[in-house]
């Protein structure tokens, strides 16, 4: 990797860390545009069309940590988790698949 | 517009499913023949960045909101909805098993619509477009457009699923995503207007001549 493309994560990962650290506090709270068509329809919150099984927990419910979700520094901490879960496994994938011409 | 678990049921979820596999399949071998080395970790940043930007809800009219989802962008950066697929299959997996946004039966259907839908609207629009109105308004209505499709796609989904139905999820997801979609046209032509500015070799219209 040279330096432009080490510059290049650099500042992705500064621009991600800012993002995860504002969204706690400034992203809007109402529902998003599924939601919000789901409730025009007069579904419940907790619809679910058919029982489905085996479902596993996630880590971090509603990018919060489980055990205290309304604690924001923890928010921080769980999509700052994710960001770089992210990139790594989107590094991870995209070597893999790669030409290798 | 993730698609939660317990929205579709298991049998047509397993045909979205269907699709995602056939999708991967040829974005794999777009990847084996036009995902050189240079662009590795643009592909991981724009993914990390995409994962960071959903997380961001804006408020818009009805007491609804909103967020990027970037499928017209990676498709665009690219030239090929096939990087999207990629994109979207990482982003959308790690946010389904690890923070439970979007459901992991869902999953399919989530790539098809922000990925598979997003990223062919959004590039053939600005294929289309580009040359007519210049590259970045280009880019901005093509983002518009995936959103305000993909949202469409979603409406005709849960119709099908019987989750609700389709006269009231289309009139719905387009309104509410008409919003959404300028969120997400100003955010897709900021990031192109930026990555030409600090990295135009990364951008495939710059590297490729059939832009």
């Amino acid at each position: 990797m040279d330096q432009k493309d080490k510059y290049l994560i650099i500042v992705a990962v500064v621009i991600c860390i800012i993002i995860c650290c504002l969204s706690p506090y400034i992203a809007s709270g109402d529902p998003d545009g599924l939601e919000k068509s789901a409730e025009d329809s007069g579904l419940a919150e907790d619809f679910s069309i058919e029982e489905i099984k085996g479902i596993p927990d996630a880590i971090f419910p509603d990018y919060a940590f489980a055990n205290d979700p309304d604690n924001q520094a923890l928010q921080i901490v769980a999509l700052i988790i994710g960001a770089i879960v992210t990139l790594g496994l989107g590094y991870i994938v995209a070597s893999v698949v790669r030409s290798r011409n | 517009m993730h698609i939660p678990d317990g929205f579709i049921p298991i049998a047509q979820c397993l045909i979205y499913y269907v699709i995602l596999v056939v999708a991967l399949y040829f974005s794999v071998k777009w990847a084996k023949s036009n995902l050189d080395e240079k662009r590795i970790p643009l592909l991981a940043v724009l993914a990390a960045g995409i994962f960071a930007i959903m997380s961001m809800n804006m408020p818009i009219p009805f007491g609804t909101s909103g967020h990027m989802v970037g499928g017209a962008l990676v498709a665009i950066v690219f030239l090929a909805p096939e990087a999207a697929v990629l994109v979207f299959t990482v982003v959308l997996l790690i946010q389904a098993l690890i923070f439970g946004d979007g459901g992991i039966t869902a999953l399919g259907a989530n790539v098809l619509n922000m990925a598979i839908i997003g990223g062919f609207v959004g590039l053939y629009t600005f294929k289309t477009l580009q040359g007519i109105i210049g590259k970045y308004p280009a880019a901005g209505v093509a983002a518009w457009l995936a959103t305000v499709l993909a949202a469409l796609a979603c409406a005709i989904e849960m119709g099908i699923a019987g989750t609700f139905p389709i006269n009231i999820g289309i009139p719905s997801m387009v309104l509410y995503h008409f919003f959404i979609g300028i969120i997400e046209a100003v955010l897709t032509v900021i990031v192109l207007v930026a990555l030409d500015k600090f990295r135009p070799d990364l951008l495939a219209w710059n590297t490729e001549g059939d832009a």
